[in-house]
Protein backbone atom coordinates (compact mmCIF):
# COMPACT_ATOMS: atom_id res chain seq x y z
CA UNK A 1 0.00 0.00 0.00
CA UNK A 2 1.36 3.37 -0.99
CA UNK A 3 -0.26 6.75 -1.34
CA UNK A 4 1.26 9.87 -2.78
CA UNK A 5 -0.17 12.50 -0.46
CA UNK A 6 -0.71 16.06 -1.52
CA UNK A 7 -0.04 18.72 1.09
CA UNK A 8 -3.19 20.78 0.82
CA UNK A 9 -5.93 18.27 1.55
CA UNK A 10 -6.31 16.84 5.02
CA UNK A 11 -4.31 13.64 5.22
CA UNK A 12 -7.14 11.74 6.90
CA UNK A 13 -9.45 12.53 3.98
CA UNK A 14 -6.84 11.30 1.52
CA UNK A 15 -6.60 8.08 3.50
CA UNK A 16 -10.39 7.61 3.38
CA UNK A 17 -10.37 8.34 -0.35
CA UNK A 18 -7.73 5.66 -0.79
CA UNK A 19 -9.89 3.09 1.00
CA UNK A 20 -12.91 4.07 -1.08
CA UNK A 21 -10.94 3.56 -4.27
CA UNK A 22 -9.81 0.13 -3.09
CA UNK A 23 -13.43 -0.76 -2.41
CA UNK A 24 -14.68 0.63 -5.74
CA UNK A 25 -12.01 -1.29 -7.63
CA UNK A 26 -12.90 -4.45 -5.76
CA UNK A 27 -9.48 -4.87 -4.13
CA UNK A 28 -11.21 -4.62 -0.78
CA UNK A 29 -14.36 -6.67 -0.39
CA UNK A 30 -16.99 -6.86 2.29
CA UNK A 31 -15.68 -8.56 5.42
CA UNK A 32 -12.00 -8.08 4.50
CA UNK A 33 -9.75 -7.34 7.46
CA UNK A 34 -7.96 -4.00 7.18
CA UNK A 35 -4.69 -3.10 8.94
CA UNK A 36 -4.75 -1.88 12.53
CA UNK A 37 -4.36 1.84 13.08
CA UNK A 38 -0.75 1.45 14.05
CA UNK A 39 0.04 -0.79 11.07
CA UNK A 40 -1.63 1.67 8.73
CA UNK A 41 0.35 4.58 10.21
CA UNK A 42 3.66 2.85 9.61
CA UNK A 43 2.68 1.52 6.16
CA UNK A 44 1.59 4.93 4.93
CA UNK A 45 4.18 6.79 7.00
CA UNK A 46 1.58 8.98 8.64
CA UNK A 47 0.87 10.09 12.17
CA UNK A 48 -1.01 7.41 14.20
CA UNK A 49 -3.48 10.13 15.23
CA UNK A 50 -4.31 10.68 11.56
CA UNK A 51 -4.85 6.96 10.98
CA UNK A 52 -7.10 6.94 14.04
CA UNK A 53 -9.12 9.86 12.69
CA UNK A 54 -9.53 8.28 9.24
CA UNK A 55 -10.81 5.05 10.81
CA UNK A 56 -13.18 6.93 13.06
CA UNK A 57 -14.71 8.76 10.09
CA UNK A 58 -14.98 5.54 8.11
CA UNK A 59 -16.73 3.91 11.03
CA UNK A 60 -19.18 6.78 11.20
CA UNK A 61 -19.83 6.51 7.48
CA UNK A 62 -20.46 2.79 7.99
CA UNK A 63 -17.61 1.79 5.68
CA UNK A 64 -15.83 -0.30 8.26
CA UNK A 65 -16.80 -2.04 11.45
CA UNK A 66 -14.79 -2.71 14.56
CA UNK A 67 -16.00 -5.13 17.18
CA UNK A 68 -14.37 -5.42 20.57
CA UNK A 69 -10.89 -6.97 20.47
CA UNK A 70 -11.30 -7.73 16.78
CA UNK A 71 -9.48 -6.23 13.83
CA UNK A 72 -11.50 -3.71 11.78
CA UNK A 73 -13.31 -5.11 8.76
CA UNK A 74 -14.95 -3.74 5.64
CA UNK A 75 -18.72 -3.56 6.13
CA UNK A 76 -21.08 -6.31 4.92
CA UNK A 77 -23.65 -3.72 3.94
CA UNK A 78 -23.83 -3.95 0.13
CA UNK A 79 -25.76 -0.69 -0.12
CA UNK A 80 -22.88 1.19 1.49
CA UNK A 81 -20.34 -0.48 -0.80
CA UNK A 82 -22.38 0.29 -3.91
CA UNK A 83 -22.79 3.82 -2.61
CA UNK A 84 -19.01 4.23 -2.44
CA UNK A 85 -18.62 3.16 -6.06
CA UNK A 86 -21.39 5.46 -7.22
CA UNK A 87 -19.99 8.34 -5.22
CA UNK A 88 -16.56 7.99 -6.83
CA UNK A 89 -17.99 7.67 -10.33
CA UNK A 90 -20.21 10.66 -9.75
CA UNK A 91 -17.29 12.75 -8.50
CA UNK A 92 -15.10 11.83 -11.46
CA UNK A 93 -17.82 12.58 -14.02
CA UNK A 94 -18.76 15.86 -12.42
CA UNK A 95 -15.10 16.92 -12.41
CA UNK A 96 -14.84 16.02 -16.07
CA UNK A 97 -18.00 17.90 -16.95
CA UNK A 98 -16.79 20.96 -15.04
CA UNK A 99 -13.56 21.09 -16.97
CA UNK A 100 -15.03 20.51 -20.45
CA UNK A 101 -17.87 22.92 -19.76
CA UNK A 102 -15.41 25.61 -18.75
CA UNK A 103 -13.93 25.42 -22.25
CA UNK A 104 -17.37 25.34 -23.90
CA UNK A 105 -17.34 21.84 -25.34
CA UNK A 106 -20.82 20.89 -26.63
CA UNK A 107 -22.32 17.74 -25.09
CA UNK A 108 -22.27 15.73 -28.37
CA UNK A 109 -18.57 16.47 -28.88
CA UNK A 110 -17.79 15.53 -25.32
CA UNK A 111 -19.70 12.26 -25.70
CA UNK A 112 -17.86 11.44 -28.92
CA UNK A 113 -14.53 12.19 -27.30
CA UNK A 114 -15.36 9.96 -24.35
CA UNK A 115 -16.21 7.15 -26.70
CA UNK A 116 -13.00 7.43 -28.71
CA UNK A 117 -10.84 7.63 -25.59
CA UNK A 118 -12.65 4.73 -23.99
CA UNK A 119 -11.96 2.54 -27.04
CA UNK A 120 -8.33 3.66 -27.29
CA UNK A 121 -7.64 2.71 -23.69
CA UNK A 122 -9.09 -0.75 -24.34
CA UNK A 123 -9.42 -3.05 -21.36
CA UNK A 124 -6.71 -1.59 -19.17
CA UNK A 125 -8.32 -0.32 -16.00
CA UNK A 126 -5.54 1.73 -14.46
CA UNK B 1 1.34 18.60 28.54
CA UNK B 2 4.31 20.93 28.32
CA UNK B 3 3.18 24.48 28.95
CA UNK B 4 5.46 27.33 28.05
CA UNK B 5 4.07 30.48 29.64
CA UNK B 6 5.16 34.01 28.78
CA UNK B 7 8.85 33.24 28.83
CA UNK B 8 11.33 36.02 28.27
CA UNK B 9 14.99 35.48 27.47
CA UNK B 10 17.58 38.17 26.89
CA UNK B 11 21.19 37.82 25.84
CA UNK B 12 22.63 41.15 26.90
CA UNK B 13 20.42 43.80 25.40
CA UNK B 14 19.05 41.47 22.76
CA UNK B 15 15.62 39.99 23.53
CA UNK B 16 15.57 36.51 22.01
CA UNK B 17 12.27 35.32 23.43
CA UNK B 18 9.61 37.92 24.09
CA UNK B 19 6.72 36.51 26.13
CA UNK B 20 6.56 33.23 24.31
CA UNK B 21 3.65 30.92 25.19
CA UNK B 22 2.53 27.66 23.65
CA UNK B 23 1.72 24.08 24.61
CA UNK B 24 2.86 20.67 23.43
CA UNK B 25 0.38 17.88 24.14
CA UNK B 26 1.04 14.27 25.01
CA UNK B 27 0.27 11.91 22.13
CA UNK B 28 0.94 14.65 19.61
CA UNK B 29 3.87 15.78 17.51
CA UNK B 30 4.36 19.52 17.83
CA UNK B 31 6.75 21.25 15.47
CA UNK B 32 8.48 24.47 16.37
CA UNK B 33 9.36 26.36 13.21
CA UNK B 34 11.30 29.54 12.70
CA UNK B 35 14.18 30.74 10.58
CA UNK B 36 17.68 30.57 12.06
CA UNK B 37 18.50 32.57 15.16
CA UNK B 38 14.90 32.84 16.29
CA UNK B 39 15.41 31.08 19.59
CA UNK B 40 14.07 27.60 18.90
CA UNK B 41 16.99 25.90 20.57
CA UNK B 42 16.86 28.42 23.41
CA UNK B 43 13.28 27.31 24.12
CA UNK B 44 14.37 23.69 24.31
CA UNK B 45 17.29 24.61 26.53
CA UNK B 46 14.90 26.59 28.74
CA UNK B 47 12.52 23.62 29.09
CA UNK B 48 15.50 21.49 30.16
CA UNK B 49 16.66 24.22 32.56
CA UNK B 50 19.92 24.56 30.65
CA UNK B 51 19.55 28.31 30.41
CA UNK B 52 18.03 30.79 32.90
CA UNK B 53 14.99 32.86 31.94
CA UNK B 54 14.28 36.48 32.78
CA UNK B 55 10.53 35.90 33.15
CA UNK B 56 7.76 33.38 32.66
CA UNK B 57 7.50 29.73 33.61
CA UNK B 58 7.46 26.27 32.11
CA UNK B 59 5.22 23.51 33.45
CA UNK B 60 5.31 19.80 32.64
CA UNK B 61 2.04 18.04 33.48
CA UNK B 62 1.12 21.09 35.54
CA UNK B 63 4.26 21.03 37.65
CA UNK B 64 7.44 23.05 37.66
CA UNK B 65 10.49 21.37 36.20
CA UNK B 66 12.63 19.74 38.88
CA UNK B 67 15.31 17.05 38.91
CA UNK B 68 12.61 14.36 38.84
CA UNK B 69 11.06 15.84 35.70
CA UNK B 70 14.08 14.63 33.76
CA UNK B 71 12.85 11.04 34.02
CA UNK B 72 9.74 12.20 32.15
CA UNK B 73 11.32 14.32 29.49
CA UNK B 74 14.35 13.75 27.27
CA UNK B 75 16.21 16.17 25.08
CA UNK B 76 17.84 14.99 21.86
CA UNK B 77 20.18 17.78 20.74
CA UNK B 78 21.66 18.05 17.26
CA UNK B 79 25.25 17.79 18.50
CA UNK B 80 27.15 14.81 19.86
CA UNK B 81 26.48 14.49 23.55
CA UNK B 82 28.74 11.57 24.38
CA UNK B 83 32.49 11.60 24.94
CA UNK B 84 34.30 11.09 21.63
CA UNK B 85 36.08 7.86 22.58
CA UNK B 86 32.82 6.16 23.61
CA UNK B 87 31.48 3.31 21.54
CA UNK B 88 27.70 3.06 21.08
CA UNK B 89 27.72 0.30 23.68
CA UNK B 90 29.52 2.46 26.24
CA UNK B 91 27.10 5.31 25.57
CA UNK B 92 24.17 2.99 26.27
CA UNK B 93 25.81 1.86 29.54
CA UNK B 94 26.28 5.48 30.45
CA UNK B 95 22.60 6.26 29.84
CA UNK B 96 21.55 3.18 31.83
CA UNK B 97 23.47 4.50 34.84
CA UNK B 98 21.76 7.87 34.65
CA UNK B 99 18.14 7.01 33.85
CA UNK B 100 15.90 4.74 35.87
CA UNK B 101 13.64 4.54 32.81
CA UNK B 102 16.31 3.30 30.40
CA UNK B 103 14.80 0.56 28.22
CA UNK B 104 17.53 -1.68 26.81
CA UNK B 105 15.14 -3.73 24.72
CA UNK B 106 14.00 -0.68 22.88
CA UNK B 107 17.60 0.45 22.43
CA UNK B 108 18.43 -2.95 20.87
CA UNK B 109 15.40 -2.68 18.56
CA UNK B 110 16.53 0.70 17.35
CA UNK B 111 20.10 -0.46 16.91
CA UNK B 112 18.78 -3.10 14.50
CA UNK B 113 16.34 -0.72 12.81
CA UNK B 114 19.06 1.86 12.13
CA UNK B 115 21.61 -0.88 11.26
CA UNK B 116 24.14 0.48 13.72
CA UNK B 117 27.04 -1.51 15.15
CA UNK B 118 27.31 -1.34 18.94
CA UNK B 119 31.10 -1.64 18.86
CA UNK B 120 31.53 1.45 16.67
CA UNK B 121 33.15 4.52 18.15
CA UNK B 122 30.73 7.44 18.10
CA UNK B 123 33.42 9.90 16.97
CA UNK B 124 34.09 7.80 13.87
CA UNK B 125 30.47 7.80 12.69
CA UNK B 126 29.06 9.80 9.80
CA UNK B 127 26.83 12.75 10.55
CA UNK B 128 23.73 10.74 9.70
CA UNK B 129 24.70 7.87 11.96
CA UNK B 130 25.61 10.25 14.78
CA UNK B 131 22.09 11.69 14.54
CA UNK B 132 20.67 8.16 14.68
CA UNK B 133 22.73 7.37 17.80
CA UNK B 134 21.45 10.54 19.45
CA UNK B 135 17.91 9.55 18.58
CA UNK B 136 18.45 6.03 19.90
CA UNK B 137 19.88 7.27 23.20
CA UNK B 138 16.93 9.61 23.67
CA UNK B 139 14.10 7.36 22.54
CA UNK B 140 15.28 4.37 24.56
CA UNK B 141 14.41 6.27 27.72
CA UNK B 142 10.79 5.54 28.64
CA UNK B 143 9.96 9.22 28.91
CA UNK B 144 6.56 10.82 28.30
CA UNK B 145 7.99 13.76 26.39
CA UNK B 146 10.75 14.01 23.84
CA UNK B 147 12.39 17.20 22.64
CA UNK B 148 14.27 16.91 19.35
CA UNK B 149 16.43 19.68 18.01
CA UNK B 150 16.89 19.57 14.23
CA UNK B 151 17.01 15.77 13.84
CA UNK B 152 17.17 16.13 10.04
CA UNK B 153 19.74 18.87 9.49
CA UNK B 154 22.68 18.00 7.27
CA UNK B 155 21.58 14.40 6.79
CA UNK B 156 21.14 12.52 3.54
CA UNK B 157 17.67 11.83 2.18
CA UNK B 158 17.61 8.11 3.02
CA UNK B 159 18.67 8.64 6.61
CA UNK B 160 16.04 11.37 6.82
CA UNK B 161 13.40 8.96 5.59
CA UNK B 162 14.53 6.40 8.12
CA UNK B 163 14.35 8.93 10.93
CA UNK B 164 10.91 10.11 9.75
CA UNK B 165 9.76 6.49 9.90
CA UNK B 166 10.47 6.49 13.63
CA UNK B 167 7.65 9.02 14.01
CA UNK B 168 5.05 6.63 12.65
CA UNK B 169 6.16 3.72 14.81
CA UNK B 170 5.47 2.53 18.34
CA UNK B 171 8.69 4.28 19.39
CA UNK B 172 6.81 7.57 19.44
CA UNK B 173 3.19 6.58 19.86
CA UNK B 174 1.44 8.02 22.91
CA UNK B 175 4.37 10.24 23.80
CA UNK B 176 4.51 13.98 23.39
CA UNK B 177 7.09 15.18 20.90
CA UNK B 178 8.38 18.70 20.44
CA UNK B 179 10.60 18.98 17.41
CA UNK B 180 12.40 21.82 15.65
CA UNK B 181 13.27 21.53 11.99
CA UNK B 182 13.94 23.43 8.79
CA UNK B 183 13.20 20.43 6.63
CA UNK B 184 9.47 20.61 7.08
CA UNK B 185 8.90 18.70 3.84
CA UNK B 186 10.17 15.50 5.46
CA UNK B 187 7.54 15.50 8.15
CA UNK B 188 4.73 17.65 6.83
CA UNK B 189 2.35 14.68 6.95
CA UNK B 190 3.52 13.54 10.34
CA UNK B 191 3.03 16.52 12.60
CA UNK B 192 -0.13 17.35 14.50
CA UNK B 193 0.62 20.90 15.41
CA UNK B 194 2.81 23.75 14.26
CA UNK B 195 4.10 26.65 16.36
CA UNK B 196 5.70 29.42 14.31
CA UNK B 197 8.30 31.54 16.03
CA UNK B 198 9.36 34.82 14.44
CA UNK B 199 11.32 37.71 15.94
CA UNK B 200 11.14 36.14 19.38
CA UNK B 201 7.35 35.95 19.35
CA UNK B 202 4.83 33.26 18.54
CA UNK B 203 3.32 34.21 15.20
CA UNK B 204 0.92 31.37 14.85
CA UNK B 205 -0.06 28.11 16.50
CA UNK B 206 -2.26 25.73 14.54
CA UNK B 207 -3.26 22.12 13.91
CA UNK B 208 -2.04 20.97 10.49
CA UNK B 209 -5.18 19.03 9.55
CA UNK B 210 -7.40 22.02 10.45
CA UNK B 211 -5.48 24.34 8.16
CA UNK B 212 -5.73 21.82 5.32
CA UNK B 213 -9.41 21.22 5.95
CA UNK B 214 -10.60 24.78 6.59
CA UNK B 215 -8.22 26.80 4.46
CA UNK B 216 -6.92 24.29 1.90
CA UNK B 217 -3.37 25.25 2.77
CA UNK B 218 -0.24 23.21 3.29
CA UNK B 219 2.07 23.93 6.22
CA UNK B 220 4.50 25.49 3.78
CA UNK B 221 1.75 27.80 2.46
CA UNK B 222 1.19 29.11 5.98
CA UNK B 223 4.92 29.53 6.57
CA UNK B 224 5.24 31.49 3.36
CA UNK B 225 2.50 33.85 4.53
CA UNK B 226 4.32 34.47 7.78
CA UNK B 227 7.90 34.76 6.57
CA UNK B 228 7.62 36.11 3.02
CA UNK B 229 5.61 39.29 2.96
Amino acid sequence: MNIQFNNRDPVYIQVIQHFKLQIAKGFLESGDVIPSRRELASQLKINPNTAQRAYKEMEEEGLIKTEKNQPSKVTHDQDVLRGVRNELIDEAVSQFVDSVKSINVPLEDAMKLIETHYKEKGDSND
Amino acid sequence: MIEVKDIVKRFGRKTVLDQVSFTAEKGQITCLIGVNGMGKTTIMNAIMKLTPLQAGEILVDGEKVTKDTFEKIVFIPDATIMLPHFTIEMAMEFMKDFYKNWNQRRADDMLAFFKLNRKDKIASLSKGNTAKVNLLLGLAVDADYILMDEPFSGIDIFSREQIAEVFTSHLIEDRGVLITTHEIGDIEHLIDKVVILNDGKIQKEFMTEDVRELEGKSVIDVLREVFVQ
